[in-house]
């Protein structure tokens, strides 16, 4: 770690203000609860000229819970949707993912917006400078090859988000708002399959809240995340369940990754599954869509392989629990 | 004459729980730590670092960064020609690499300047010429035949091959019931202390003198090495040890910064601050080093062991170091925790281009003692046998001398086993268990300070000086390093006991060379043992002291003086005199009073005559036993610690608080290197130097650990007591995988049991029975 690189900083009243002072600088960066962004940049990973403060934007940390559904703005902090008993009720997959994030000392800080857009990560890249010039840098920052798939073309750092596929599970939706307007998309299309460029937002653009809707009646969702040690810990595989059961039968089932992949997603082909009862045949084939649709690399010090089984072990047992829970 | 203090009974220190003497400045932030204590305007030093693993050194232009502004100096390897070592006869360590790097972040250069950016700029403007060599980052490609030699003089890279053989080992094998041999894989650990490394180096340019604020365990070390290489008298130099956060050995020798810190504010005529990053920590090294070990055990049917023969491969680092004691330290601790009739040991320290390894917590005993304790286990079974009556068959009866050549004044592992047996349930729960649930049990030991110091001077081990003043105030002036372990309060105990005084009346002060007394410094477990006889020592000649002033005043014979620390009277009467009134007496005449006490190991504990018998000798051992209780996920390989039965014999607790704080530490510290830690190189490159990839266990991971202290007094120890702070720590780690194996019958050859490695042994032993099943179901069919 060394010392943070000269920036000039911008504290925004207005949402208008901050997309223009971001708009206006291509290299400047937002920060919220910094907790990604500052180690990176303590890590001589890249040095934004001007960093835009988003803590003084107005209604950038307000959220509400309605049995409409919920919205969840972008400045709310990890610690807060972490405790809040209506997200633990309505969204628990939610609630469980905030308060699986790095340390208590992160969460006090840390944002839903930023948990969003962490940067991805990997071994050849989440080091110092000397390191990573010492290797020839990488194609994520300053270099041509991606250590990790040296044949390859793409950048394969891993998302290792915890939000985004408990979102995503729960069919939620994030509002931007750039120089070109606002949009809402369907949160999985905020990520593209690309450790270099793994966000599809408009350059000044930002995620400024979560909308998600409300849940199918008798609809139960999870989080669990696979990691060597229980607390600090980036997922080395993430996995996110909505699952509605009705009368012994599948209604709806929703699964959702991260860690694996350098974006979280969607795990396809669930629908063929609703109708069908919870039992050993369907988990085995929930286990090895997860396997197949997984790509981990070797982008962690843990071995990929440990985690395309783990997922795979982790979701079975999402699927399992809530519907042992329904029943 | 205090009316009050008349009344205070003697003061009783030793088995007190006594919170340390420090540790209200820790706790509220008023410590001040290496860091903390740069002046306004001392310059801001830094290092440039290898980014290549091997390579021949052709220039190092630092022209450019020297012309820069505010660039006040910049040294390299031309800076200094001597090369220092914290073993006298292996000194092959440059503070700047010379000729050749050897391994990735080995420092190459250094600048102080005005400030971090510019001390940033200047590093990037130095411009090196490096001619790449091979590299081994293994200690097999090091010992390969056609490998470059990374030091001279040394053919395969052998740092030191050692062959030790006692006893009739063929005759113990031949008479056993049962002989195993075993391969295991350790990887490397580091100690992650709490404070990254840090100095502060001031020259004073107009007496030619230096100061040194250091992290370190070894103030006297750092000195030497100062002396050494800047070319410098010892008495020109004076090192200050402040506040330290912890240590485990990474600082029980002169590290590389220390010395470039020195070099820096010679150079620039000033003070220097040198503050490492926790990569640049990391890559200071001087961890546990990777390390292989084939392990040959031989049993009796009643569990005896008739004969050991251990091979044991280290891969330990770019430097010399502490290397060579390590690896003796493997072969010498196989002794002194059971009966060996018979031990062969080949030993093989390898030169490899990554960070210099040395001494961590446990030096030399860990690897050895999981791949001992693992097959007495396995043995144990084989033999049907419980693990408890095996070690129990091997019990040592003290005094006893090992047949290499190590006294063995004291011994309370058996009472260790009885307690972690009954306390954890053992007879009760073992074999009851659900799949997935286990038990496993272990021993280790460790020395109380080796009996022979590293660096031979004649002196005595350990000095303490004590001071008395008008105001009736001791300071007791101790060398001896406080890293957190609590040796400053266990030195103000023993002194507060031998004159049963109340502790308010003494004031530690520790670490200033040109005020307290040289001392060794903080490792092998010395100084509880070591600087606590030494303060006894000098307790008892300020007691005699006090007695005689005390003597005078009552105008009768010393020896008619009953002595009662705040009071004194003449036995049997009540003629009384408060101890104010004693220290007046004491310093009529006198002024000031400055007493010392020495002490030195007993001869026999010193050790054989054999090359390198001197390496696993003490005065004392500890001992410990201990029980985990494991929950194995087979779906995932996540192994929980369910809980940790522990007991320790410390000969007796002098401080019983520090002594389960160093246990739980030691525990915990062993848990570590068990389920999660290690180090790994890419190309030499350390891809896990910070705390998210070295994955020391959280608080989540922190399991119930139930600590019993065992007392079985050392006729040596101070008060009888002997090492607490590293004996327990080995036998967790076998103790760990054994109940793995309990849980669910699977046995690692290789640590740490990570859960991808414990995943894939699982899904290895599936698919081998699944093998197995397809070929009898074949050779069924085939009937």
């Amino acid at each position: 770690m060394e010392r943070l690189p000269a920036f000039e900083l911008k504290r925004p009243t207005s949402l208008a203000q901050a997309i223009e002072w971001l708009a206006a600088t291509p290299e400047a960066r937002a920060i919220a609860g910094g907790t990604d962004l500052v180690p990176n940049l303590r890590d001589g990973i890249g040095a934004p000229p001007v960093l835009v403060d988003l803590s003084r934007v107005p209604g950038f940390d307000a959220y509400e819970i309605r049995t409409a559904g919920a919205r969840i703005g972008a400045g709310v902090t990890l610690a807060r949707l972490a405790s809040d008993a209506g997200v633990a009720a309505a969204l628990p997959a939610v609630s469980a993912a905030a308060a699986s994030i790095a340390g208590p000392g992160h969460r006090s800080v840390a944002t839903v917006g930023g948990n969003l857009c962490v940067d991805t990560r990997c071994v050849y890249y989440n080091q110092s400078e000397w390191w990573r010039k010492s290797n020839g840098y990488c194609l994520k920052h300053l270099g041509d090859t991606c250590h990790v798939a040296p044949t390859g073309t793409r950048c394969h750092a891993a998302y290792q988000g915890d939000l985004a596929p408990a979102l995503i599970a729960c069919g939620a939706s994030v509002e931007l708002a750039g120089p070109r307007g606002t949009r809402t998309i369907a949160l999985e299309d905020l990520y593209r399959d690309d450790g270099l460029a793994h966000l599809a937002l408009e350059p000044g653009e930002l995620v400024v809240a979560v909308a998600v809707p409300a849940q199918p009646r008798g609809a139960m969702s999870a989080y669990r995340k696979a990691r060597a040690r229980g607390a600090i810990d980036f997922p080395l595989a993430g996995v996110a369940v909505r699952l509605a059961v009705d009368d012994g039968r599948i209604a709806a089932i929703d699964v959702a990754l991260t860690g694996t992949n350098s974006r979280p997603f969607r795990l396809a082909g669930t629908a063929a599954w609703v109708g069908r009862a919870v039992d050993d045949g369907l988990l085995a084939e929930l286990g090895k869509a997860v396997q197949k649709q997984v790509s981990p690399m070797r982008t962690t010090v843990t071995q990929s392989n440990w985690r395309r089984q783990v997922a795979s072990v982790e979701a079975q047992r999402l699927v399992r629990d809530l519907a042992k829970v329904a029943s | 004459m205090n009316p009050e203090a008349k009344r205070l009974p003697p003061a009783k220190s030793v088995g007190v729980r006594q919170p340390l003497v420090d540790g209200v400045e820790k706790v509220t932030g008023a410590a001040r730590y290496t860091a903390d204590l740069a002046p306004r305007g001392a310059l801001v030093g830094a290092i440039l670092r290898s980014p290549v693993a091997h390579a021949r050194i052709r220039g190092v232009d630092t022209s450019r960064a020297r012309a820069m502004p505010g660039v006040r100096a910049v040294v390299t390897g031309e800076d200094c020609a001597i090369p220092y070592g914290v073993i006298p006869i292996a000194q092959n360590e440059f503070p700047l690499a010379r000729d050749r790097v050897r391994y990735c972040g080995e420092p190459l250069a250094a600048v102080a300047a005005d400030d971090a950016a510019t001390a940033q700029a200047a590093l990037a403007a130095i411009e090196l010429d490096l001619e790449p060599l091979p590299a081994y980052f293994d200690a097999k490609s090091a010992r390969a035949e056609g490998a470059v030699q990374l030091h001279e003089g040394k053919p395969g890279n052998l740092e030191r091959a050692v062959e030790q053989t006692f006893g009739d080992v063929d005759g113990g094998f031949a008479k056993a019931d049962l002989v195993r041999e075993h391969a295991f894989h350790y990887a490397e650990v580091n100690h992650a202390m709490m404070e990254p490394n840090a100095a502060v180096a001031h020259w004073d340019a107009e007496r030619g003198r230096l100061t040194l604020h250091s992290v370190t365990q070894v103030p006297y070390y750092v000195h030497l090495a100062l002396a050494r290489c800047l070319q410098l008298d010892e008495s020109a130099i004076r090192v200050v040890k402040p506040f330290v956060g912890g240590g485990f050995g990474h600082r029980t020798e002169t590290l590389n910064f220390e010395v470039i810190a020195g070099l820096l504010a010679r150079a620039a005529g000033g003070t220097v601050r040198l503050e490492l990053s926790r990569e640049e920590t990391f890559l200071t090294h001087r961890g546990r080093p990777e390390t292989d070990v084939r392990m040959k055990i031989g049993l009796t049917k009643t569990g005896a062991i008739t004969a050991i023969e251990a091979e044991v491969v280290q891969r330990g680092g770019a430097y010399a170091g502490y290397g060579l004691v390590t690896i003796l330290y493997a072969g010498a601790l196989l002794h002194a925790i059971y009966r060996v009739p018979a031990s062969r040991y080949h030993g093989f320290r390898v030169y490899s281009n990554t960070p210099p390894n040395g001494a961590m917590r446990g030096h030399g005993s860990v690897d050895v003692r999981h791949a001992f304790e693992t097959m007495l286990d396995t043995m144990a079974g084989e033999l049907g046998l419980d693990p408890f009556a095996v070690r129990r068959a091997n019990l040592i009866d003290a005094p006893h001398r090992t047949i290499n050549d190590l006294q063995v004044n004291s011994c309370g592992l058996g009472e260790c086993l009885d307690i972690v047996e009954r306390r954890s349930g053992w007879r009760e729960r073992r074999g009851k268990l659900p799949r997935g649930r286990g038990l496993g049990m272990a021993c280790s030991h460790y020395v109380s300070g080796s009996a022979k110091p590293v660096h031979w001077t004649g002196e005595p081990h350990a000095v303490i000086n004590l001071k008395l003043d008008f105001d009736g105030g001791i300071t007791v002036l101790t060398g001896a390093s406080d890293i957190g372990q609590g040796s400053s309060t266990l030195i103000s105990q023993a002194v507060a006991e031998v004159l049963r005084l109340p502790m308010s009346r003494l004031t530690v002060f520790a670490n200033d060379s040109v005020v307290t007394p040289k001392d060794n410094g903080s490792y092998s477990s010395r100084v509880s043992f070591m600087v606590g006889n030494a303060a006894i020592r000098a307790a008892d000649e300020m007691k005699r002291v006090l007695v005689a002033a005390a003597a005078r005043r009552l105008e009768v014979s010393p020896d008619d003086v009953e002595w009662n620390g705040e009071h004194c009277r003449v036995a049997g009467t009540d003629r009384e005199l408060g101890y104010r009134d004693v220290v007046t007496e004491a310093l009529r005449d006198a002024g000031t009073i400055t007493v010392k006490g020495t002490w030195s190991t007993p001869p026999e504990t010193q050790g054989g005559s054999f090359r390198g018998a001197a390496v696993g000798t003490s005065a004392g051992f500890s001992y410990a036993a201990e029980v985990v209780e494991v929950e194995v996920d087979e779906d995932t390989g996540m192994v929980r610690v369910v809980q940790v039965w522990v007991a320790h014999d410390c000969g007796r607790a002098i401080n019983p608080l520090a002594v389960e704080g160093q246990v739980q530490g030691s525990v915990w510290m062993g848990m570590g290197q068990a389920l999660c830690e290690e180090t790994q190189y890419l190309d030499g490159l350390h891809v896990r130097a910070n705390l998210l990839d070295y994955r020391m266990p959280t608080i989540v991971e922190s399991p119930p650990i139930d600590t019993s202290i065992v007392e079985a007094p050392d006729p040596n120890g101070p008060f009888g007591a002997k090492e607490a702070g590293e004996g327990s720590l080995s036998a967790f780690l076998p103790a760990l995988t054994n109940a793995i194996a309990d849980a669910i019958g699977l046995r690692l050859d290789e640590l740490p049991a990570s859960p991808d490695r414990v995943l894939e042994a699982i899904v290895a032993r599936r698919r081998a029975e699944r093998v197995r099943r397809t070929a009898k179901a074949a050779a069924q069919e085939a009937d």
